[in-house]
């Protein structure tokens, strides 16, 4: 884009905003070499920040009067990351109802500690939004949130409320049914049908003129029926292969958008998912202990097949500040390193439905930016400056030493 | 013919039972000896199971099979000083009695079957080895106060007996959380962090009086248990004790200071408030993996039951003279894992880079000093004159995420090849 017209767009972007920002500061990082998660990376080039959305990029961006510059010679930007799938923000005791195996009426939010010191720990790890949802202690354990770390404001934090419902695979009752993963699928299966004659009897309802009461409502079926709506999608924890097919059973027959989690063994099945536009995000570390480095390269060989990827911490069980290094794993079994990036970017957010404001750095998205003193994917790079919304929230300068 | 009878050999496992006898002489590399700078374009010459020859001038005996290195970097097998790897989750704790120093670990040992192959022989931990590992400190697991003692293998080797380095090699004592949290759930003790040090303080004062008894009484009934805990008495082996928090370790140095024995303390997540103490008496600290500092049997362990995780701890306490390893803690196959394994601790290390330890120091955590620790600095830990030929071929700087580990030797054998 020319520059003059860059320039315009920048001061489009800081009109409409200028009302509604905290501040109106615009910040410009310039002389790095930027991963737009969008295109090729732009090297020696200049982002302009400004009512908390990217306002210009490019290699000839001039900073508007009074604006704060960032003079990042030799340093790296990259969007600000997404971690797809993490149970940050709440007690540990608080992430599964077990008793209770088929919750969907369970919302994150209503365990959410917003200012749990978790977040903090994201931001300086260059961690700028999360999926944080339940646990995976029951077959289907509620809403997830997809929210920002950091602000004090939560309404503007929340991105979603609806972040997707949680299903786990493979967790299987000892003392009670479903004690077999049979059991697990005709028991979910049983519900999904349950849920489409919940919502067919509210519809006769309806159609009927709504005479009389109403049918009695449930909050389980309710928020099922968002998933067969497709008002959000599953988001299902799932190791085997097995269990990765009788998700891809159940979406055939329901309908609903799918997303695997953890997803161990999806790389076995991989055509199956991408000829279905099935998103598989990854945790490379983990439950993997043993598994050999066929089951390290599975994120290379889902890639290569087609599937949109990306990496995840799970955090608290890796610490969400590493969600970078889940990326690195990934790039050292074959994934190139743009691709690598997206997966902690791009198709991150797209796949946690917020990719319109977050995962790359375009103009018009949020201003979510992260600096670092090398390459992203190296272990001894460290984060040097993280803006969020627009706003520097974390400067490694003022850490203590 | 010949090379199907050198096939049949190499099955049976009867190729590696004779000692290395055709010199090895990796050349033209970057080798990184830990016990001295780097020599770039260096050799380094296995012989017989052992380091012959290290340095920048040094000519390959005649006969010697010649790797080419150049382009590539050596450096010795990595150690870790904790790991799990190899030990069924069933057969990591006693889920009955807390303390039970007559369990060897060793015995529960089991890789057949398990490391990547399935083929019984040779032994190979395909897990550690992808990572350079090639000599690691297995245990019991911290779900018991007491779980038993450890012992330090090579992952690789003939057979059982030819991997073992060292047996016993502590007494493994958890505190904190982890037995308290199991010990609790079954309704017994110890269900505090007080009745953990008591039990603990109780069972050596009992291993004391048995080494009394014994003397005065050669026929008394011998004592398995007993008679462990008597090597850490006598100091022939150290506790290893796992404390994550300040209060935790405390108690781990007053048990040292109390029973007169040698100490190690394992995650040592606090350990930042007793570097003066740690430093001048040498105590050596393990400490877990950097992204994932806690150390624990937990999936997600309570924070309060923490400290918070801090990057800075193992560039911190190298730097005020503490012996500080960094290691993986690995749990055992088959287990949801909270963190890496073998394969993992150079990347993992790498971070540690960025928090003021040099990359010199951060590869010297996870070669020499944990062989130290371990007390098996004699053989292991660097690229020296006389000790075991454990060597890593690597195809970049070791503490690159894009490194791969190329070679691995052990013993002057060549057991892993990417």
């Amino acid at each position: 884009m020319h520059p003059a017209r860059l320039l315009l767009v920048a001061a489009a972007i800081g009109l409409t905003h200028s009302a509604s920002a905290q501040t109106d500061e615009a910040i410009l990082v310039r002389g790095a070499i930027i991963h737009t998660a969008a295109g090729a990376p732009i090297p020696n080039g200049a982002v302009l920040v400004r009512g908390g959305k990217i306002a210009a990029l490019g290699t000839n961006v001039t900073a508007p009067a009074g604006a704060r510059i960032i003079e990042a010679a030799g340093k790296v930007v990259i969007p600000g990351m997404i971690d797809n799938h993490s149970h940050i923000g709440a007690r540990p005791t608080d992430l599964n109802d077990t008793p209770m195996l088929i919750g969907p009426q369970h919302r994150f939010i209503d365990a959410l500690d917003w200012n749990d010191p978790d977040f903090a720990d994201a931001v300086s790890g260059g961690v700028t939004t999360i999926v944080t949802g339940p646990g995976s202690g029951e077959n289907v354990s509620g809403m997830a949130a997809v929210i920002k770390t950091f602000g004090t404001d939560y309404s503007k934090r929340m991105l979603l409320e609806k972040g997707g419902m949680k299903f786990a695979m493979g967790v299987k009752g000892r003392t009670r049914y479903p004690a077999t993963t049979m059991g697990v699928a005709a028991n979910l299966r049983q519900y999904l049908i349950k849920t489409q004659e919940y919502v067919a009897a509210q519809k006769k309802w309806e159609d009927d003129g709504k005479k009389g009461n109403p049918p009695a409502r449930d909050l389980g079926y309710e928020a099922m029926s968002d998933v067969l709506a497709k008002r959000t999608y599953v988001r299902s924890h799932v190791h085997s292969a097995t269990d990765v097919m009788t998700l891809v059973r159940l979406k055939d027959e329901f309908g609903f958008d799918l997303t695997l989690h953890h997803s161990t063994e999806a790389y076995k099945v991989a055509p199956e998912l991408a000829k279905r536009g099935i998103s598989a995000v990854v945790l490379p570390l983990g439950p993997r202990i043993g598994l050999g480095e066929d089951a390290m390269a599975g994120p290379y060989i889902l890639w290569k097949a087609g599937v949109k990827v990306a990496m995840h911490t799970d955090a608290p069980v890796i610490n969400q500040k590493w969600l970078r290094l889940c990326a690195a794993l990934a790039m050292r079994y074959g994934i190139p390193e743009e691709e690598a990036l997206k997966m902690v970017t791009r198709n991150a957010a797209e796949i946690a439905r917020v990719g319109d404001r977050a995962g790359s750095i375009e103009v018009g998205k949020d201003a979510d930016l992260v600096i670092l003193d090398g390459a992203w994917y190296e272990p001894k790079s460290r984060v040097d400056v993280v803006i969020g919304d627009g706003q520097v929230i974390y400067e490694r300068a003022k850490e203590a030493k | 013919m010949p090379r199907i009878i050198a096939v049949l050999l190499f099955a049976l496992g009867i190729g590696s039972l004779e000692a290395q006898d055709r010199p090895i002489a990796i050349r033209g590399g970057t080798v990184i000896p830990m016990s001295g700078p780097q020599i770039p374009n260096g050799t380094l010459v296995l012989r017989g199971g052992k380091i012959v020859a290290v340095g920048a001038n040094v000519s390959v005996p005649a006969g010697a099979e010649v790797i080419d290195a150049r382009g590539k970097f050596v450096m010795p097998g990595v150690v870790d000083a904790v790991s799990h790897i190899g030990i069924d989750a069933n057969d990591l704790n006693e889920p009955t009695d807390p303390m039970t120093p007559q369990n060897r670990a060793w015995e529960s040992y089991n890789p057949f079957g398990t490391f990547g192959s399935g083929k019984p022989n040779p032994l190979r931990n395909i897990e550690g080895l992808t990572g350079g590992v090639t000599t690691m400190y297995i245990a019991p697991a911290d779900a018991q106060l007491l779980g038993g003692q450890g012992a330090i293998v090579k992952t690789a080797g003939a057979t059982l007996d030819a991997v073992l380095v060292k047996e016993p090699a502590a007494i493994d004592i958890a505190l904190g959380t982890p037995p308290k949290a199991v010990a609790r759930a079954a309704n017994r003790d110890p269900a505090t962090r007080m009745a953990e040090v008591a039990m603990l303080r109780q069972i050596l004062v009992k291993g004391q009086e048995y080494e009394r008894n014994k003397q005065s009484n050669p026929s008394l009934a011998r004592d398995l248990g007993m008679e462990a805990l008597g090597k850490l008495l006598r100091k022939e082996i150290p506790a290893r004790i796992q404390a994550n928090n300040a209060t935790d370790i405390r108690s781990a140095l007053r048990l040292r200071e109390e029973f007169a024995i040698d100490v190690i303390i394992d995650g040592g997540a606090g350990a930042w408030e007793f570097k003066d103490e740690l430093a001048a008496k040498k105590i050596p600290v393990v400490l877990g993996q950097v992204s994932h500092q806690y150390v624990s049997n937990e999936e997600i362990p309570d924070k309060q039951d923490y400290p918070t995780p801090d990057e800075r701890l193992a560039g911190r306490l190298t730097n005020a003279g503490v012996p500080t390893a960094l290691a993986t803690f690995s749990r055992s196959f088959g287990s949801l894992a909270p963190a890496g394994t073998g394969k993992w601790l150079l990347i993992d290390a790498g971070i540690a880079a960025g928090y003021g330890m040099t990359e010199d120091q951060v590869l010297k955590a996870v070669t020499l000093v944990p062989a130290q620790i371990l007390g098996v600095a004699d053989r292991v830990g660097s690229l020296e004159v006389g000790k075991d030929a454990d060597v890593v071929i690597l195809d970049g700087p070791p503490l690159s995420v894009k490194t791969w580990v190329q070679r691995v030797y052990v013993n002057g054998e060549l057991v892993y090849t990417k």
